[in-house]
């Protein structure tokens, strides 16, 4: 082969990066007729989070590596936009935004202006579906219920905003600390997806209460280490992007299948599973609007994206619904 | 021979200098990042109102006791294996010393190379999660380049150290080895999160 | 090629050079050697990275907790009831030597403090009653053994951190083997008294009254670890921030119950632990670098396949496993060697049905057991500048405690209960 691109994720086997990666290797390497090799390294062999593995992107040292928008905000603030709350009310509208609109061409542009052209977003797809509020406590039902909880987040102010937007107390816990701060309720609660959720075996820990709130996008943004995209011949850069094409459909679906039996594993453990009416969504949604203003106001970029953000998703919403029309008699 | 004598003494002074700042910032962050904690865990389990910033703060100043570690090791504090420079003849050991004393310092002069490229070029861009710092137009997120600061100090004092033992070495090799000043307070500091 | 970095290594490792620099000049060499000079710069990153760690800082806090305790006289409390308690066995002072560990195990996250703190005290006494010193140093660096593994402890920080596991199952699971390893090394501390002639003879027992007044004196000392353990499982706070209280705890014993120490003696007890954190934070730094050239070479599923091909049956595995960490900790330090081996060794075990925490438990007891062995044995070091024996003879004296200790790690092997019970009981499995 020709070229040769380390690929690494922080996650497991288990994970939809995972997934994504071995569409994309598979895809890359016969498209490409062998001239390229992708090599897997998953988990933290090569770099153990967001800044460092995105440093790694950044001088060449890591070709290809996938970032929750959490972990790029350090450098990027502006990607947070997918942890704004209630935005884009499912998945059809959010796959519409990050495959039919510019969205991901102008956080692309950005991106590379910021990196001094080194960190290239390729394509931005799932990891583990949706956050939802969950906790130790009680079933939740509306914003009230969560007043005076502890609900974990990571260390970066926008989660902690939301959450204290609706009433309860952001507690950052390093993640490999939660289950235990679960068990003994150094904490109440986490916002994160059901696959993580149970993949951590957080119901063990007393996490028995969930309610689909669906409050943010779990993205997963792609990035490459740009020479290595842009040294490769015309021919070649289009299979690596179709790659990524794939590899973005590939982690649209997979969190939709894991979940099934993740939420089927939920329950059967006694775990309390609430869907929220749509009258207590908007209440939600009242509830996290400080959130909007503070980001506009508060990140770095964060006005602009946002603009770019909502005309994106009234132009997937029209998309959408244009087919959807088509579609029914 | 004199001129090297002459350079260890000032070197010697230079580092015990630098050290001795050293040791003073690591007790500082030993204390603080103490106190930091304890905040933490009071604010969010008797006050129950968890605050952001203690945890990256201990973290901080965790990195910064990198400063403490030319202290060990000026002190001969780093584990190493000394079977074999203490079987072979003493001229021979001598030289392996001396062999050793080198091989660190290249590994120690390339990594400070690296550090101070980390931290004034990208990598050092990223801003800290929750730690900011007043400026005239209000409050700025910290840089990451203020905690990755700390490694890159600590080994490029580390250099110091062995360039002034490798000079102590040769001196040794040459049979001088009388006339050289000591290097005070051999405090045991072995190593062990064991 | 770049797989050569394993034998220059242990190459440079032996001539000399300090563990820190050997773990950064072997695979920096071999991917300069091999035109990856572009990697050198993720060596520098993941060690920086591996320092930069919030659970890791539970190290510098244990070892400032054992500062504080050693100074303000809590180490003294801890021998005296000891003493108390099991001074008029046969071998008394050897006695009191491996419970005092024991109880010092429950403070103190290392073995090196284990033995400088208790080594300094009860060598010089144990010579002074007619023990060689050779005995009183093997006594004292074999029992220190314990203290990383009785909770709390450095090693199960390092492990957890880096096999993401929970700290405090890790803690839980440590209790029963510590206090194996502890009555093992009592029962072979008896046999040789009663085969010896040369031992002093038995101390008179303590009355009632004695042992009334040791334990009120130890009370203070002796509830850190309810303190540390009560804390987190009730929620209180994290295994990490359980450091800290029990920093807060020593400190306050020491200055205002116990009054041994001053505020002036605080600046260079903090100074003592920044020194030895600063030294072990490097080496996990360094060996978290070299790790990522672990992986880069491909060294695990070279290693992982070659493993599988020895044996399927787990349990011949188990075997052949602690033959090469019992090797391993004969050269490494079990710090760097738990960072480099666990995320190797790890999954192939859970994937034949071993319990991580059971895994954790092989892996951290033998390595520990390790730090008694030459030639790197840093506990053989620590006993021989404490006594002033040199360290061979130590390890020659230590061979029939390490017989026993040797024994435990076999029982723990094949005994999954003896690491798993306490943290199932608790709800941690
Ligand atoms: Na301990
Ligand atoms: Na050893």
């Amino acid at each position: 082969q020709d070229y040769t691109f380390r690929a690494t994720a922080n996650s497991n086997e288990n994970d939809e990066d995972y997934d994504g990666l071995v569409v994309f290797k598979n895809y890359v390497e016969s498209a490409s007729n062998g001239a390229i090799e992708v090599e897997l390294f998953i988990g933290t062999q090569l770099c153990a989070n967001g800044a460092e593995c995105l440093q790694g992107v950044a001088d060449g040292s890591i070709d290809i590596f996938v970032t929750t928008s959490g972990g790029a905000a350090g450098i990027f603030p502006y990607v947070q936009i997918f942890d704004l709350p209630y935005l884009m009310s499912d998945d059809r509208i959010a796959e519409e935004v990050l495959t039919n609109t510019d969205l991901t061409a102008q956080m692309r542009e950005r991106a590379l202006a910021d990196s001094g052209d080194t960190i290239r977003i390729m394509t931005i797809g799932n990891t583990g579906g949706w956050r939802n509020f969950a906790n130790t406590e009680r079933r939740v039902t509306q914003p009230s219920d969560l007043e005076g909880l502890k609900i974990r987040t990571v260390v970066a102010d926008l989660p902690q905003e939301l959450v204290r937007a609706v009433g309860a107390s952001p507690t950052p816990i390093p993640w490999p600390e939660l289950f235990t701060s679960l068990q003994t309720g150094v904490v109440e609660g986490t916002k994160n997806g059901i696959t993580d959720i149970m993949g951590m075996k957080f119901p063990d820990a007393g996490l028995q209460y969930l309610t689909l709130d669906g409050h943010a996008y779990m993205a997963a943004i792609w990035v490459m280490n740009n020479e290595a995209f842009t040294s490769l011949p015309p021919e070649l850069q289009r299979v690596v992007v179709d790659g990524f094409a794939a590899l973005q459909q590939a982690t649209f679906a997979s969190p939709k299948r894991k979940s099934i039996d993740a939420y089927a594993a939920f329950v059967d453990g006694g775990g309390d599973l609430y869907v929220p009416t749509p009258d207590e969504k908007v209440a939600f949604q009242e509830a996290a609007s400080p959130v909007y203003d503070w980001f506009a106001q508060n990140v770095d970029g964060g006005d602009e994206m946002l603009t770019n953000f909502r005309a994106a998703i009234t132009e997937a919403e029209e998309n959408v619904n244009a087919r959807r029309e088509r579609d029914m008699p | 021979m004199a001129a090297i004598l002459n350079s260890i003494r000032w070197l010697g002074a230079l580092n015990a200098g630098a050290l001795a700042v050293g040791r003073w910032v690591g007790v500082a962050c030993m204390a603080l990042m103490v106190v930091f904690i304890l905040v933490q865990v009071f604010w969010r389990y008797v006050l129950s109102d968890p605050l952001p910033w203690p945890e990256e703060a201990a973290r901080f100043g965790m990195l910064w006791l990198m400063v403490v570690a030319p202290t060990a090791l000026r002190r001969g504090g780093f584990v190493a294996i000394d079977m074999i420079q203490r079987i072979l003849p003493r001229l021979l050991g001598g030289v392996l010393a001396l062999i050793l004393l080198v091989l660190s310092l290249v590994v120690l002069v390339v990594a400070v190379r690296i550090g101070w490229a980390e931290v004034t070029g990208f990598s050092g861009r990223f801003t800290s999660s929750s730690l900011y710092y007043p400026t005239s137009g209000g409050w700025e997120k910290m840089p990451r380049a203020w905690m990755m600061a700390s490694l890159v100090t600590g080994l490029a004092m580390m250099v110091s150290v062995v360039v002034e033992l490798i000079l102590r070495q040769v001196v040794r090799l040459a049979g001088r080895g009388g006339a050289l000043p000591p290097i005070p307070e051999a405090v045991d500091v072995a190593a062990g999160a064991e | 090629m770049l797989i050569w970095f394993l034998p220059v290594f242990l190459v440079v490792l032996m001539i000399g050079l300090p563990v820190f620099f050997a773990l950064l000049f072997a695979p920096g060499v071999m991917l300069w050697l091999s035109g990856q000079e572009r990697d050198l710069v993720l060596l520098y990153r993941n060690m920086y990275n591996g320092m930069d760690s919030f659970p890791l800082m539970a190290i510098p806090f244990f070892m400032l907790a054992g500062e504080l305790m050693n100074r303000g006289g809590i180490t003294l409390r801890l021998v005296e009831f000891s003493q108390a308690c099991v001074g008029h066995f046969r071998a008394g002072l050897a006695q009191v030597n491996i419970l005092s560990s024991m109880l010092f195990a429950g403070l103190s996250g290392s073995a090196v403090a284990d033995t400088s703190a208790l080594g300094s005290m009860l060598i010089p006494a144990m010579e002074r009653e007619g023990y060689t010193r050779r005995f009183s140093a093997a006594v004292t660096a074999a029992s220190s053994v314990i203290g990383p593994i009785i909770p709390p402890s450095g090693i199960m920080i390092i492990y957890a951190y880096v096999m993401e596991q929970s700290v405090a199952a890790l803690f839980l699971a440590g209790v029963v083997p510590g206090v194996l390893v502890g009555l093992g090394l009592m029962i072979v501390t008896n046999v040789i008294a009663r085969r010896r002639s040369d031992f002093p003879p038995l101390r008179r027992r303590a009355t009632w009254g004695e042992k009334g007044q040791a334990s009120l004196k130890a009370f203070f000392p002796l509830l850190t670890p309810v303190i540390i353990l009560g804390g987190i499982l009730g929620g209180a706070f994290t295994p990490t921030e359980a450091s800290a209280v029990a920093v807060a705890y020593a400190a306050i014993v020491s200055l205002f119950v116990l009054r041994e120490m001053t505020w002036r003696d605080l600046p260079e007890v903090l100074l003592r632990a920044a020194l030895a954190s600063s030294v072990v934070l490097l080496l996990v730094g360094a060996a978290m670098a070299f790790k990522t050239v672990v992986a880069l070479s491909h060294a695990p599923e070279t290693l992982a396949d070659f493993i599988l091909t020895l044996a399927e049956n787990p349990l011949i595995l188990l075997l052949l496993i602690n033959l090469l960490l019992f090797i391993v900790g004969m050269f490494l330090d079990a710090g760097p060697a738990i960072i480099i081996l666990g995320p190797i060794l790890g999954p192939i075990f859970t994937s034949l049905g071993v319990d991580p925490v059971h895994f954790a438990m092989i892996m951290s007891v033998n390595l520990t057991v390790g730090l008694a062995t030459p030639p790197m044995g840093l506990v053989l070091f620590v006993a021989s500048s404490v006594s002033g024996e040199r360290v061979e003879t130590i390890a020659r004296a230590i061979l029939p405690f390490l017989a026993v200790e040797v024994l435990v790690i076999g029982l723990i092997t094949y005994v999954p209960a003896i690491s798993l019970a306490v943290p199932r009981f608790f709800g941690f499995l």
